[in-house]
């Protein structure tokens, strides 16, 4: 089974570049998180691996099989319930698999709800959800935490943990908190710059038992970020 | 309801007390017009008149309808197209019913397709104008959500571009219905041989108001019917998701 390979030269907007020259690749199941300052190019980034902006320079090979994405906005549906945005998917297999994956993100009392009428947590836990359905290979996550409340955020990332464990996909996952990083991803990509380049590529000292453990990660911040 | 009732009544109650004051069959009252209208129901030819009219303006509604949204949608989506056509659109806006029903006839002789014609062309560009708003609304998030999900072509149109045209349609819908219906009388007395435009011709020329007056509040009736019948039910229940 293949992984996902960047090989990206150039990305513009009209005349101004966004990206400069991005190479990384990606292991089947390595779930990696891409940090950096907001609007330095990871939304960008994430549209071009996900196909749906294929005007740059240069080569994406994306892993067989499909792919999940979480939005920063959730991107649902507003007219359907959550149970049917994520029944809509094409090959989520109906409304009784839509029902047992919003049970599984804590949403089961909700699932015949339509989008505006929960919270923003909830949607992106429905939004995740939708995401597991097709059983993807590779997930793609523009920052799933922020603008969540810490008790939100606290429990998305936990959610956000145990699926990645359960489906063994590949994840590329968008922050600009480092400690969000840390707990998330083996491996920490950094983007800088403008146009934006990977300014640091490196493992996460932490290993995936120790990523629920907030005083584990505040010492790997200290640790890791403790030049910057 | 109870409110739009009052204010109905009201305007029945001026209309008899106007009507008394002036006290000439130019302006009959409530009860000379509603046995103007029994007379006309008894002698069959009301409904049959009513029948005809309500087809032209059901036909015509459809016909202007489909083709003026696929014609909006579409600009709405392609700036090019717009650019080299919204000009059209424009003129055709301004272009007045008059004119484009002479026209017709004088084109295509006076037959029902001609009367369609009129009618649809004076009525699209309105819908395309409002449609085209929709199509220049619809979401790129929701498409690339869309896309990335690998929905079809049917389930994207079904689920992700009508329901955000959905209240584009409405409003065409309902201004469309009272424009449609107005021109299609217009219609009628210029070259039909049968409808409510050619019964008010009729009564035109015998001067009689009160038989006017029936068949203007038989229509106004009708419209109001299909209004609460389908319309209303059908916009609030495309809105039911909205907070």
């Amino acid at each position: 089974m293949s992984g996902l390979r960047v090989r990206i030269a150039r990305k513009a907007f009209g005349g101004s570049a966004i990206l400069g020259k991005i190479e990384f690749d990606l292991a089947p199941g390595e779930r990696a998180a891409l940090i950096g300052p907001s609007g330095v190019g990871k939304s960008t980034l994430l549209n071009a691996l996900a196909g749906l902006d294929p005007d740059f320079t240069g080569l994406i090979e994306r892993p067989e099989g499909r792919i999940g994405m979480v939005f920063q906005n959730p991107r649902l549906l507003p007219w359907r319930t959550l149970a049917e945005n994520i029944a809509l998917v094409p090959g989520a297999g109906g409304m009784a698999r839509a029902r047992a994956l919003l049970a599984e993100v804590g949403l089961e009392a909700a699932a015949d709800l339509h989008p505006e009428r929960v919270s923003l947590g909830m949607q992106r836990r429905a939004a995740l959800a939708r995401a597991l359905a097709t059983e993807p290979t590779m997930l793609l996550m523009d920052e799933p935490l922020v603008s969540l409340d810490p008790a939100a955020a606290a429990a998305m990332r936990a959610l956000l943990i145990s699926a990645l464990e359960r489906t063994g996909a590949s994840a590329l996952i968008a922050t600009h908190d480092r400690r969000d990083a840390l707990a998330l991803a083996d491996r920490v990509l950094e983007l800088g710059g403008g146009p934006a380049r990977l300014i640091s590529d490196r493992a996460s000292p932490l290993r995936r038992d120790e990523r629920m453990d907030m005083a584990a990660i505040e010492r790997a911040h200290a640790t890791e970020f403790a030049n910057e | 309801m109870v409110w739009t009732l009052f204010s109905i009544g009201g305007f029945v109650l001026f209309w008899a007390l106007l009507s008394w004051l002036i006290g000439s069959d130019e302006l009959p009252g409530p009860g000379a017009v509603w046995r103007a209208g029994v007379v006309q129901i008894a002698s069959d030819d009301y409904f049959f008149h009513l029948g005809m009219t309500l087809a032209r303006v059901g036909a015509a509604f459809l016909l202007s309808m489909s083709i003026g949204s696929a014609i909006g949608v579409f600009l709405g989506m392609h700036g090019g197209a717009d650019r080299a056509f919204g000009g059209w659109l424009t003129l055709f806006l301004n272009l007045p019913a008059l004119v484009t029903i002479i026209l017709c006839y004088v084109w295509f002789g006076l037959t029902e397709t001609a009367a369609l014609i009129a009618v649809s062309v004076n009525k699209i560009p309105n819908v395309a104008t409002t449609l085209r708003e929709g199509g220049r609304a619809l979401n790129r998030d929701l498409a690339e959500m869309a896309a990335v999900y690998q929905f079809g072509r049917i389930a994207r149109l079904r689920h992700v571009v009508l329901p955000q045209l959905a209240p584009f349609f409405a409003v065409a819908a309902r201004n469309g219905l009272a424009l449609v219906w107005k021109i299609v009388l217009v219609v009628e007395l210029l070259g039909r041989p049968n409808g409510v435009g050619f019964q008010l011709h009729v009564y035109f020329q015998l001067f009689d108001v009160a038989t006017i007056l029936a068949y203007a509040l038989g229509f106004v009736v009708v419209v109001q019917i299909i209004e609460l019948l389908f319309l209303e039910p059908w916009e609030r229940h495309a809105a039911r998701w909205r907070r």
